[in-house]
């Protein structure tokens, strides 16, 4: 196997007066050029009775700045051969640019215009109300599972309301988003300081930090944001619940675990028995379940499920997994079977032959991950976001490497018992039964 | 004026004095992108016919492999659709010497991955592994491609799980409107079967799928790309000569040549109880990448629908706010394609939505495109191009579909020139021949108990269940 240090992404990191934060990470060998910027702010930031504002301001970034009208900064990026979107996640809302190299110019003259000065008008904020209430029809309400995972699974999960709250927002909250809320969050967290821009694949460093300066060196920063408390209760009640799904024609269950702080020790252990759990076809979920008791039909895990991955999710995340089942079985018997297999592995543990499997398994699917420069874009931006060091994207492999069977026989009975699970069991609902407008 | 304001006036002075080039008002100028040439690729071919293709790319320590036979749905027996993708996915569980567990095992072992599909026209192994352990990837991959066992218990779990996964796909609107689209355009020909059904599931068995393998996958149907941090060219080689050498030339099956059916109007509204929204598919046939009508109907494609500046986008979601998604889908196949422009609506804007779309189609026969909307779509069209070259994978699908499609060697090189050479009159000659409202068909899912009258408008409605 290949040591943890033999694939390395080369960086640099620096800060600009006004406190932004500057990744550059250079990679030569394609004329493409990435310019990605990730603010400190996300839908676990909003306030009661703004449920979905912070998805409904990443649509105002489109919508028009002092000097890039409405509809020029997508014409711009697409009429010279790029690719552009922004993305709300819990915990931070990012944009990226996919440009030819020789438009590098391009993308930063968009991105420090609109974080300069967004137009925020009311005729913009209505039409993006629409359209993102167009969004939750399309994506969620006219989908199978999806408002369970969105709107059910958290408030099971969570207790604290900054986290239990629908992340996609009612329609009542996105009606009653005013132009002064946009004001505010714009002047809040749109700010510099809030801010980390990372550019990566082939550009020029020095022409870079000159565009840089000239762009972005003189936006003002505002007061740091004050982030509100996302901590959980200690004391975890575990909790079955049944959610029916109208549009659903083969059941599936959520089980979830509240999870380790994050880069702490039982963080790189957990998402190492993951990997084994879940990970590629030699998975035990994939032989034992899928194969073997053929329960499951198909699933998926992390870390930050379901809206991150152990890459991106901020504290408190859960371990949490989505089983489509057998209607064969039970809900309860599929939960059974997969707590049979976190079992398995609290008593038995995991031989040195099968964790060695799973950390090169996992070795080459990090390193393949990372091919394109808006993977190492993300990456960089959202472990400086995250963690603070955008380094970890060298280092981390070391740690995940150096996980010890011990160490993941002690997170699977420290984390994975029935005594702090969740359990979301969504079931076909009868044909005769209309879904909620 | 308040401190922040004046500490930004502070700090914009002093920014001026050092970066007076910058003009903010106006978008950059920028230098033209330099040329840029594809990696070079070796080829060579055995004497058993198995086409190789070496491409060097040393940017990461992984290695990417095609093995790519012609032989994909279209050869689907009547009875059995979804034989082809069976037959892919089955191939990787389990030869006469290695079951399935320890073909995933191996796999995790070696940093690899190894799985096959089937698209229409292409059967396809696709792999990745650790480039040091590249000879045990192509181990594998030699054992799967030639001894493939289909073991009967694998086999009838495949069974259950399409079944079940099948059941799922077909809670979904868009399930039944692509199935649907495809039928109408390609009617009896086999690209118009989209998915395997129920039925054709339950009768899947070994010895159909052992026919599917031993008839399409031969070395002289098939092209091997290894891309990616590859050992010295010699080396290379003999690591795939020991491999497949062996493998013994067969002759092939002609494939099925039915014509596809003149375009005709037809409209069907498939009925989904409870829908809060229609599925909308305008569709027509279309041409393969070797046609003539090809870059000018891609290239017209792109403007209508292609991206958030295409026209649908514009109309029917920035203007209108119809629609989250409006998008048009060009999809060549070896030979022809379907054309469809999609979006999704909430029910009471069906009729204007509808007829938003047949505008947009009717503008481009109408209309030259702007010289300078067509300069657009032509920068990002070659911009996508290049950008789909950043991953190993990005270049070998590119390479796999030159290969699978019989393209000419110089496809890859001379598409940016060919994207740039189409004109107005080319875009609009393609229009009258493909984007024609009076020849496309209208498909709409969405709950007929709603929007059935309003569909009514348009012409005569065919109403079919989603069941």
């Amino acid at each position: 196997m290949l040591a943890a240090t033999d694939f390395q992404i080369p960086f640099k990191k620096y800060t600009l007066k006004n406190g932004m934060r500057v990744i550059l990470a250079p990679d030569n060998s394609v004329p493409v050029v990435t310019v990605y910027v990730i603010y400190g702010v996300g839908a676990r930031s909003e306030e009661k009775g703004r449920t979905g504002f912070a998805h409904l301001f990443e649509h105002m970034m489109f919508q028009g700045s002092a000097n890039a009208p409405k509809g020029q900064h997508f014409k711009l990026v697409e009429s010279n051969g790029g690719n552009l979107n922004g993305s709300t996640h819990p915990d931070f809302t990012d944009y990226f640019n996919i440009l030819p190299s020789n438009k590098l110019a391009l993308g930063l003259w968009l991105e420090s215009d609109r974080m300069r000065a967004l137009n925020i008008t009311e005729e913009n904020l209505q039409n993006q109300k629409e359209a993102v209430k167009q969004e939750r029809r399309l994506s969620f309400d006219n989908q199978p599972y999806a408002t369970a995972v969105v709107d059910v699974w958290p408030q099971i999960a969570f207790q604290n309301w900054q986290n239990s709250h629908s992340l996609i927002g009612s329609f009542e909250d996105l009606e009653a988003a005013t132009v002064d809320d946009v004001a505010r969050f714009f002047k809040t967290y749109y700010a510099p300081n809030n801010a980390v821009l990372v550019i990566s694949g082939d550009f020029q460093e020095r022409e870079a930090r000159r565009l840089i300066d000239a762009y972005f060196g003189d936006i003002p920063s505002q007061p740091q944001p004050q982030h509100p408390d996302l901590s959980e209760p200690a004391e975890v009640k575990p909790r079955t619940e049944v959610s029916k799904d109208p549009l659903a024609q083969v059941p599936a269950v959520i089980i979830g675990f509240p999870g380790p702080p994050r880069r702490s020790p039982d963080y790189y252990a957990l998402a190492m028995l993951d990997v084994l759990l879940t990970g590629g076809d030699s998975s035990r979920f994939q032989q034992n379940l899928v194969k073997g008791k053929q329960s499951v039909i198909q699933y998926e895990a992390n870390l930050g499920w379901p809206f991150a991955a152990f890459t991106d999710y901020k504290d408190p995340g859960h371990y949490a997994m989505f089983l489509l089942y057998n209607p064969a079985f039970k809900g309860s018997q599929v939960v059974q079977h997969a707590q049979e297999e976190l079992e398995k592995i609290q008593k038995e543990g995991v031989d040195a032959k099968e964790l060695n499997r799973v950390k090169t398994y996992f070795r080459a699917s990090m390193i393949a991950q990372l091919q394109s420069s808006l993977a190492r874009a993300r990456r960089l931006g959202q472990y400086e976001l995250l963690d603070g060091d955008p380094g970890y994207i060298n280092r981390e492999m070391e740690s995940f490497l150096a996980v010890t069977a011990e160490q993941i026989q002690a997170v699977a009975r420290k984390y994975l018992t029935p005594e702090r699970r969740f359990i979301l069991d969504i079931v076909p609902a009868p044909k005769t039964e209309k879904p909620k407008k | 004026m308040n401190k922040a304001n004046l500490s930004l006036i502070l700090v914009v002075f002093a920014m001026t004095v050092s970066c007076q080039r910058i003009d903010r008002t106006k978008p950059p100028q920028t230098k033209d992108l330099p040329a840029f040439k594809l990696p070079s690729t070796f080829e060579t071919t055995l004497p058993n016919g198995l086409r190789v293709v070496l491409v060097e790319d040393r940017r990461f320590p992984l290695v990417t492999l095609r093995l790519a036979f012609e032989g994909g749905s279209k050869y689907d027996p009547k009875d059995l659709p979804g034989l082809a993708q069976a037959t892919a996915s089955l191939l990787t569980e389990g030869t006469a010497s290695r079951p399935s567990k320890q073909i995933a095992e191996e796999l995790a072992e070696i940093g690899g991955a190894l799985q096959a599909a089937a698209g229409p026209d292409g059967f396809t192994l696709q792999g990745n592994v650790l480039a040091e352990n590249l000879p045990r990837l192509l181990d594998l991959l030699a054992d799967v491609t030639l001894n493939a066992s289909f073991p009967q218990d694998e086999v009838q779990l495949y069974k259950k799980r399409r079944t079940q996964e099948l059941i799922a796909e077909r809670s979904e609107a868009a399930f039944w409107a692509d199935e649907k689209i495809n039928a109408i355009v390609f009617g009896a020909h086999p690209y118009g079967r989209l998915n395997p059904t129920l039925e054709s599931i339950a009768r899947l068995d070994r010895e159909r799928l052992i026919q599917f393998r031993d008839s399409r996958l031969v070395p002289n149907n098939a092209v091997l790309i290894l891309l990616g941090a590859l050992p010295p060219r010699e080396e290379t080689l003999k690591l795939i000569r020991a491999r497949f050498e062996g493998w013994s030339k067969k002759d092939l099956p002609q494939p099925p040549a039915p014509e596809f059916p003149a375009p005709a109007r037809q409209i069907v509204l498939i009925d989904r109880p409870g829908s809060v929204q229609a599925d909308i598919r305008v569709g027509h046939i279309a041409v393969d990448r070797s046609h003539p009508d090809y870059f000018p109907l891609l290239v017209a494609n792109t403007i209508l629908g292609g991206g958030a500046s295409s026209r649908m986008f514009m109309n029917i979601r920035e203007k209108q706010g119809f629609a989250y998604d409006a998008h048009s889908r060009l999809q060549p196949r070896k030979t022809g394609g379907l054309f469809a422009a999609v979006t999704q609506v909430r029910n009471e804007v069906l009729e204007p939505a509808i007829k938003a779309v047949e505008d947009e189609l009717q503008r481009l026969i109408r209309e030259p495109v702007p010289a300078e909307e067509l300069n657009d779509t032509k920068n990002y069209l070659s911009g996508n191009f290049v950008m789909g070259l950043e991953t190993q994978n990005g270049l070998a699908n590119q390479l796999a579909t030159v290969k699978l499609m019989g393209l000419p060697d110089s496809y890859l090189e001379t598409f940016t020139a060919r994207v740039r050479a189409v004109t107005p009159a080319e875009i609009q000659a393609v229009a009258a021949k493909y984007f024609s409202p009076e020849a496309a068909s209208l498909v709409v899912v969405g709950d007929a108990s709603q929007i059935r009258a309003t569909l009514e408008k348009f012409g005569k409605v065919t109403v079919e269940k989603a069941q």
